[in-house]
């Protein structure tokens, strides 16, 4: 869907491009917002089910569990980042 | 009212429970029940999930861990063990960890994670509501009799399960919002999405687990609480709290059983002071309990000369809570 909307947007001749040329630089800056945005949740996402593993108590470890093998490749880099920031809550957002 | 026409008056129920303080006959009182519905011909269970295996007990069977096991007709008892699942269920995530990412050996901080989490409190209960919900969900009887682990237990959970379900609503947004994230990403980059999230699907998972097992204990049709009582001022005080705090979490209750009251006859007789005083006091803590839970009393149950062991004695007492012969 997206490539098709992107031919259909260059058949304009130097108008067409800079048109494009300025939302592709927008939807990179966009995009890596994004990808930035999406991180955090994550790191937010572990902290909130299997927050115990820094010592914060977590609620229901029964269920947490199920959700433990998801997130085995993501632990140490969150656990990195976690305990980097100068307070941790600055890294919720 | 008498128990049976309480019990046997809506079609729709399936689950019976008895809660009560420790110690005053929920175990006789669900063995008993089991075998007057399998005597009527209905298909009953009766579990537990206490760990001191009362139901072995009474049944004088080992049945500890050992699944469904057919006492007489009709007549299935099973009794939990807890540990042992919380065991398995570790077993369980260690391997679906190894599968999934091709590990020999799980990595240490995820190793000492799991290991931990059976240290928590919340997981034996955690465990035995889900045990629970298996049995449920299984399916295959007319009737479910638990007999339940002691009240605060019960309540233990039933406040989790809000507070669980809560929780569950929070991270399930969030992973929501993550999944626009996304797709927005993919968009931008002109790519598809593709895998599914199967974390989002665990999460339904659960929320659906929870979800039964909290239903299981306050369905209006389905389910039917009764609080077994003695005639005694402290017990009845505790019920009468317990039976609030169970109100609040809307848990039906059906009514109030009466065990162990000494017959009034013998007054007439030679007794020694000691059973007079005995008696006495017990009519006392009737007449109390009468005013406070009047109607809502179904059964009065007589203290028997021996303890309730064996298909035998079940049998007595169940003829003395529904009042007819099984024989």
């Amino acid at each position: 869907m997206g490539d098709k909307k992107g031919k259909k947007k260059r058949s304009g001749g130097i108008l067409g491009f800079l048109r494009d040329f300025t939302y592709g630089m927008a939807t990179h800056g966009m995009a890596r917002h994004a990808l930035k945005t999406r991180s955090s949740m994550e790191h937010l996402f572990i902290l909130i089910t299997m927050g115990d593993m820094l010592g914060i108590p977590i609620l229901p470890p029964y269920y947490s569990l199920r959700l433990l093998p998801y997130v085995v490749p993501q632990i140490t880099t969150w656990k990195r980042r976690m305990l980097r920031e100068k307070d941790f809550v600055d890294s919720l957002y | 009212m008498s128990f049976a026409d309480e019990l046997l008056r809506y079609p729709e129920r399936r689950y019976i429970m008895f809660g009560g303080k420790g110690g005053l006959g929920k175990t006789s009182f669900s063995a008993a029940t089991a075998y007057y519905l399998a005597k009527k011909g209905k298909k009953v269970l009766v579990f537990s999930v206490d760990p001191q295996a009362s139901l072995s007990d009474i049944f004088e069977r080992d049945i500890f861990g050992k699944g469904n096991v057919e006492i007489m007709p009709n007549l299935f008892a099973c009794e939990v063990d807890a540990d042992r699942r919380i065991r398995d269920y570790q077993e369980e995530i260690r391997k679906k960890i190894m599968d999934m990412y091709g590990m020999k050996k799980i990595p240490e901080e995820i190793e000492s994670y799991i290991k931990a989490s059976s240290a928590e409190p919340a997981m034996e209960e955690s465990a035995i509501f889900d045990a629970v919900v298996d049995i449920i969900v299984e399916g295959g009887f007319d009737y479910y009799i638990y007999d339940l682990v002691p009240l605060g237990h019960a309540l233990y959970y039933l406040s989790m399960a809000s507070i669980y379900d809560a929780w569950l609503e929070k991270i399930t947004q969030l992973r929501e919002q993550m999944r626009e994230y996304d797709k927005a990403i993919a968009t931008m980059k002109r790519e598809e999405v593709t895998e599914e999230d199967q974390i989002y699907k665990e999460l339904l998972y659960i929320k659906n687990r929870i979800g039964t097992s909290s239903k299981i204990m306050t369905d209006k049709e389905k389910t039917a609480f009764f609080f077994v009582i003695t005639p005694e001022r402290m017990t009845i005080a505790d019920t009468e709290k317990a039976a609030t705090l169970f109100r609040r979490y809307n848990v039906p209750i059906a009514g109030y059983l009466v065990n162990r009251v000494i017959d009034k006859g013998l007054l007439e007789r030679d007794i020694p002071d000691y059973l007079r005083n005995r008696i006495l006091s017990q009519d006392e803590a009737m007449k109390e309990i009468k005013d406070r839970f009047g109607d809502q009393v179904i059964a009065t149950v007589p203290e028997f000369d021996s303890e309730i062991k064996g298909l035998e004695s079940i049998r007595r007492l169940a003829e003395a809570m529904f009042e007819e012969s099984l024989r």
